[in-house]
């Protein structure tokens, strides 16, 4: 299946954007406008989705003409074009937009035709749904792990090289004790907050190497 | 093969002179008309990539370079000018988020010169002495006077290494520098295997002549961005010059910290850090010891790959030379590298203060690092951000480069190793910035013709 790459999902959406030629700016200019002050770190709202590996937002007037001796065509309307990535299924990621991003999901796809907004999560699926064409050849280079389980592991990683440097030469009783705490540490550390592998809230004496 | 008109290419982009003493003046052009009236001039003396017969080596060469600001100020048509590649009209200073150079390497710190935007040329002396280097300068400082056409800004002196009575190739930190610059189609130099790209059979050839010179196919069959019309960019090529200023007393202690930590000892650390042994015997050719047989030997000194050694345990993934010429490391025969490739030019700077004399980072002392290639976008600022500044390619997270990273105290560094116990796994932490930026930017280096048609104004893009 296209669509599905080990556990992650790769969603390619085209919603088409309204045409509405009395308006003095058009739906495509207000929502280009609308993404491009979208925070793209922390803040951004896929960072409250946080099963998103990457998402992408593309506002798409037409195909190029790029010469002779392509044919010239164009597309039906412009389109939204929605493209990410994530850990679960469809039905699931797509509730937790509606729910959890809503405000968002309401001015990005306010600007399409036909879209029936979040208040009927069920009717917001089934328009998504609709919208959607097959990712076809898509892979994932995340070894069948989570977003979470990945970003856990680099802080593990980075933890641990942090202690081998500190602890090189240690004797081997002593390394095996220090060890055991390390490894109580890890496990007592809390989870990554949405959005990041908070490196920044690491206190700077403790901040691995990155 | 393919046959390049070396009379009409600039010497320093076909060659390492090899002369011990160089001055480089940072030019401010005047006038157009008396910028072109000193070109002109220069043209007599420019140093091409003619070979020397014997007993006619000359003295002392002279090259120029071109920052963007300069071909402006020389006059350019507008449509030639819009031409060249957005990397070079925007110069160094503007790529410095790219490139990394951020912090303490970042623009506010370079030296003052490089801070504002006067230096339109780069006019590079190399010399075999002292005096030829005074005669020559004084050559151009009469020219420049005569005609009116620049004005220096600043000269920097580059002279390399003494090391007992003769003139190396050593830089401060102690290593021998200068091997395996690339080969490449046309350029008339002796064979040495280990310089070029990698075919099937795992033999070495030249790469194509137009990942270094403009106007020739690169390794792609295309052709790299270059200037309108056709002639001024033909037989030219880019130019980098960053100068390098080095921490030497940091870089010694560190080393001298951590040999004492590491059981293969202080030197082999500092062979791990770049790949090669300090006397500049490549690891992977001797991992236990320096071999001054092998340093000696151009079929040996640069004859070697990684393919025996996927785990990085005679020379670390992470070791500067496996990053910044990776050769075999990837796969595919090098296919993944040999668009990667730059070629590299430089002196010293400052006093040379030998092992176990006070030293101290403040002195004024680090290496003039140029670089010449067709794309400064997909050579050297593809090194510099993916290789040098970061280490997913070579298979090390975020790690940089040990000596050239802009580490900031927080830089780690991994020494694959063995079970065998002077071969042990060891970590470096806490990494200082050994090396740091001063400044610099990014040049043209015109062939001679589009020397002369720039000095006649003759630049037509029509």
């Amino acid at each position: 299946m296209g669509n599905v790459s080990g556990n992650t999902y790769g969603l390619t959406i085209l919603s088409p954007i309204i045409e509405d030629n009395s308006l003095e700016i058009c739906h495509s200019m207000e929502l280009r406008w609308y993404l491009s002050r979208l925070p793209r770190d922390q803040g951004s709202p896929f960072a409250q989705l946080s099963s998103t590996y990457l998402a992408r937002l593309v506002v798409m007037d037409d195909v190029v003409f790029v010469g002779l001796p392509a044919c010239e065509e164009h597309l039906k309307s412009r389109y939204l074009v929605f493209e990410t990535n994530f850990d679960g299924d469809l039905d699931t990621y797509l509730r937790r937009m509606a729910t959890e991003t809503r405000e968002f999901v309401d001015a990005v796809w306010g600007h399409c035709a036909g879209f029936p907004g979040t208040g009927d999560v069920g009717a917001f699926v089934s328009y998504m749904k609709k919208c959607q064409v097959e990712t076809t050849f898509f892979f994932a280079d995340v070894n069948d792990g989570s977003v979470e389980s990945t970003l856990e592991a680099l802080r593990t990683q980075s933890e641990l090289a942090h202690f081998m440097e500190k602890h090189q030469g240690t004797p081997a009783a002593e390394l095996q004790r220090e060890f055991g705490r390390f490894l109580e540490r890890l496990r007592k550390t809390p989870s990554l907050p949405r959005g990041g592998d908070g490196s920044q809230d690491i206190p700077q004496e403790r901040r691995p190497h990155d | 093969m393919t046959k390049i008109d070396v009379s009409d290419i600039q010497g320093f982009a076909l060659k390492g002179y090899n002369f011990p003493h160089a001055r480089y003046l940072l030019l401010e052009l005047g006038e157009a008309q008396a910028a072109r009236a000193f070109l002109l001039k220069l043209l007599d003396v420019i140093t091409t990539g003619e070979r020397w017969d014997v007993n006619k080596k000359p003295m002392s060469t002279v090259n120029i370079a071109f920052a963007y600001r300069g071909l402006i100020q020389l006059g350019l048509p507008l449509a030639s000018l819009l031409s060249f590649p957005l990397e070079f009209q925007q110069g160094m200073r503007a790529r410095s988020d790219i490139l990394g150079d951020t912090g303490k390497n970042g623009p506010q710190n370079w030296d003052i010169v490089w801070r504002g935007s006067h230096v339109h040329a780069w006019l590079g002396v190399n010399a075999r002495s002292p005096g030829a280097l005074e005669d020559c300068c004084s050559d151009m400082m009469r020219l420049i006077a005569e005609t009116r056409g620049a004005r220096v800004l600043e000269t920097q002196d580059a002279c390399a290494i003494s090391v007992g009575g003769k003139f190396s190739t050593q830089e401060h930190f102690g290593y021998t520098d200068g091997f395996g610059n690339p080969d490449f189609k046309g350029a008339e130099r002796g064979y040495v295997p280990g310089q070029g790209k990698l075919d099937e059979l795992g033999n070495w050839q030249p790469l194509a002549t137009g990942e270094f010179l403009l106007g020739y196919a690169d390794e792609a069959g295309e052709l790299a961005a270059a200037p309108i019309p056709h002639l001024l960019g033909r037989n030219g090529t880019f130019m980098v010059y960053r100068k390098l200023h080095q921490n030497v007393a940091a870089y010694r202690s560190y080393l001298d910290e951590k040999g004492a930590q590491y059981a293969g000892g202080k030197e082999k650390l500092a062979a791990k850090f770049v790949g090669r042994w300090r006397d500049g015997t490549p690891l992977e050719l001797s991992p236990d010891q320096p071999d001054a047989a092998i340093v000696a030997d151009d079929d040996q000194n640069t004859n070697f790959t990684y393919g025996d050694d996927p785990a990085g345990t005679r020379c670390p993934l992470g070791a500067h030379i496996r990053r910044v010429h990776p050769r075999d490391s990837f796969g595919f025969n090098g296919g993944l590298v040999n668009r990667r490739r730059i070629m590299r030019r430089g002196l010293p700077y400052g006093e040379y203060i030998p092992e176990g004399q006070p030293v101290k980072d403040s002195d004024d002392r680090g290496i003039i690092f140029m670089v010449l290639n067709a794309s400064i976008f997909r050579q050297f600022e593809f090194v510099q951000q993916q290789w040098i500044e970061y280490g997913n390619d070579a298979h090390q997270g975020n790690d940089k480069d040990l000596l050239l990273g802009n580490h900031e105290g927080r830089g780690k560094f991994v020494v694959q190793g063995t079970t065998d116990p002077k071969n042990p796994p060891f970590i470096c932490g806490g990494l200082p910035n050994f090396v740091e930026l001063r400044g610099g930017d990014y040049f043209f280096m015109p062939s001679l013709t589009a020397l002369a048609m720039m000095a006649t104004n003759s630049v037509d893009p029509r």
